[in-house]
């Protein structure tokens, strides 16, 4: 049956309240992960040994007994040291990184435009959560209400908030006003290092942004749609009649994967192209003037910005919502559950990718400026528009 | 409530309409470039959702990427680079006042009786949809489709025509910027 207006909308609302949830308590924990993985890579002691609570970090055991907090450091601690809990340790910095966040100073520099000052966190933030609007974690409905449910018993709960026609040029469109809210919150601050860092990472997103479309041209070209869901399910289960068809697109599609991440990884301003907060240059980029919530609007938007990387990611090279990566899903049956798209199979592809965004952080150095422009204009450009062509080839012979 | 809704849904035009209109006059009448800067992109932004609530994503959208995403950053560099305090002390931005108000005069006047005639005229009570009037082009194909049939195939001689002028203007900025400098 049809959803009237008001439902429609009741449901929409529902929607963005679930995915903007799920993106709002995924960032904290990606930061936690965060320090988790790299103290693990680097062997830091740090995140993978504080255990106990705020009040006694390590020495919390020897006060088990006596006191109450003593005793729930100890108690922390000992569940610390159990195996399977061990994912506790580093768990107190990640809370006292959170109250740090909520409760510091919110400083407005005397020099600094402050409408615009102000304004610029929420453009990023903004632009950062609109994106998800597009973006289909199940391709069908993920439940029907029940019937008990007051007024909207019996609609479906659609695991996309909008089956816009054209919802990868939406992406790409919301995505590149986000560029707005760093530049304007380095200008605005009215201080050299973050101009500095914020031209620095406006020319990096310019630049990288081309390459990143273009290699999203190769599913474009190769699904004939601009439709999220169309593209993903056709790119993991479309099968060529020609063999040789078949082995280009998915060699085609294992390329293009890693040339989008390359693009994403300097799009979202990761390292290796973490080049606007590059430290020991330029204090802390973009963001060296701001403080409390207005900085960790712009941490928020990094992070959902990450998220939606690895969604595109995953959607179109690796498989989307059906289990097997690079269309490989087309060629082997899969029998029953597996064989179905599923929301678990894309959150898990989701998941992995974040992962090997930390991964990539805590293992390689930073590009240097003109290293960054080379890979992009000289590398990039040229393979992505090469695979474009050959992507159209393949076209031309399905 | 159902009834609010709906007319609210067949008014988005109007309401993103008049958004544009007034960060066009964010755009206009603040005082510092980079504030009118960013009244250009809500202006453009609000454009984007007139072309949404038209029922045009592709245009829309196209919107968005063209001028949101590209070209307002451009903008956006020149003015944030080249120091504006001399030339605002210099007056150089109020000098085309005495052509701009007759002008601005009149193109009010023109967009009112369109206006008049869109929202009080005999149509008035039709929602604003954009008309698919391309030869080929129909409800169901999309509008990405539509847009690529008419450009690629219909008027594929005039689109390549227009690319030229553009080129044409690329070079004619290239040749004075490169006299400036010898």
């Amino acid at each position: 049956m049809m959803p009237t207006l008001t439902q429609y909308l009741v449901i929409s609302l529902l929607q963005i309240v679930v995915v903007l949830g799920f993106v709002m308590t995924l960032v904290p924990l990606l930061t936690f992960a965060e320090r988790k993985v790299i103290a693990y890579v680097q062997v830091r002691l740090g995140a993978t040994r504080v255990a106990g609570g705020l009040w006694g970090a390590q020495q919390g055991r020897l006060h088990q007994s006596r006191t109450v907090t003593g005793g729930l450091n100890g108690l922390m601690w000992f569940l610390g040291r159990v195996p399977v809990f061990s994912i506790l340790r580093g768990l107190p910095m990640f809370i006292a990184d959170a109250l740090k966040l909520l409760t510091k100073e919110d400083i407005v520099p005397a020099s600094a435009d402050k409408a615009v000052f102000v304004l610029s966190p929420a453009l990023a933030l903004v632009a950062a959560f609109t994106v998800f609007a597009a973006i289909s974690f199940a391709p069908g409905a993920l439940f029907v209400f029940p019937k008990a449910v007051p007024f909207l018993g019996g609609l479906p709960f659609n695991g996309f908030l909008t089956d816009l026609n054209v919802g990868l040029l939406f992406i790409l469109g919301i995505a590149s006003v986000g560029v707005y809210g760093i530049v304007l919150g380095a200008w605005a601050s009215n201080s050299k290092y973050p101009l500095l860092g914020g031209l620095r990472s406006a020319a990096q997103i310019v630049s990288y942004e081309v390459p990143l479309t273009l290699s999203l041209l190769v599913p474009v070209v190769l699904t004939g749609s601009l439709n999220f869901n169309e593209m993903s399910t056709r790119m993991a289960t479309d099968v060529p009649a020609n063999g040789m068809v078949a082995i280009g697109r998915t060699l085609i599609m294992f390329v293009g994967f890693f040339v989008y991440t390359t693009c994403g990884f300097a799009e979202t301003n990761r390292t290796p192209f973490d080049l606007a907060e590059a430290e020991t240059e330029l204090v802390a980029g973009f963001h060296t003037e701001y403080t409390g919530m207005k900085f960790s609007f712009f941490f928020l938007a990094e992070y959902s910005s990450m998220i939606t990387v690895s969604a595109l990611a995953s959607a179109f090279f690796l498989g989307g919502h059906h289990l097997l990566p690079f269309g490989i899903q087309g060629f082997v049956h899969l029998s029953g559950w597996w064989g179905g798209p599923h929301i678990i199979f894309f959150l898990f592809k989701i998941f992995t990718l974040l992962f090997v965004f930390l991964w990539v952080r805590a293992t390689l150095p930073r590009y240097r400026y003109d290293q960054l422009m080379n890979v992009g204009w000289k590398f990039l450009i040229p393979y992505t528009l090469i695979m474009f062509v050959i992507a159209a080839l393949l076209r031309y012979a399905a | 409530m159902e009834q609010l809704l709906a007319s609210l849904g067949q008014n988005l035009f109007v309401l993103f309409g008049l958004l544009a209109v007034g960060a066009a006059g964010v755009m206009i009448f603040t005082k510092s470039a980079v504030h009118s800067v960013i009244g250009f992109l809500f202006s453009m932004l609000c454009v984007a959702g007139c072309f949404l609530a038209l029922q045009a994503e592709f245009l829309g959208v196209a919107q968005l990427l063209v001028y949101a995403g590209g070209i307002v950053v451009l903008f956006l560099f020149v003015v944030m680079l080249v120091e504006l305090t001399k030339y605002q002390e210099k007056g150089i931005f109020q000098t085309q006042a005495k052509f701009a108000v007759p002008l601005v005069g009149a193109g009010v006047l023109a967009f009112a009786g369109v206006f008049r005639g869109i929202l009080f005229g005999p149509n008035a009570g039709q929602a604003l949809v954009l008309k698919l009037g391309l030869e080929g082009a129909t409800e169901h194909l999309g509008n990405a489709q539509a847009v690529s049939r008419g450009l690629f195939a219909d008027f594929l001689l005039p689109f390549e025509i227009l690319s030229v002028i553009l080129l044409v203007a690329l070079i004619g900025a290239i040749v004075l910027a490169k006299s400036e400098r010898v």
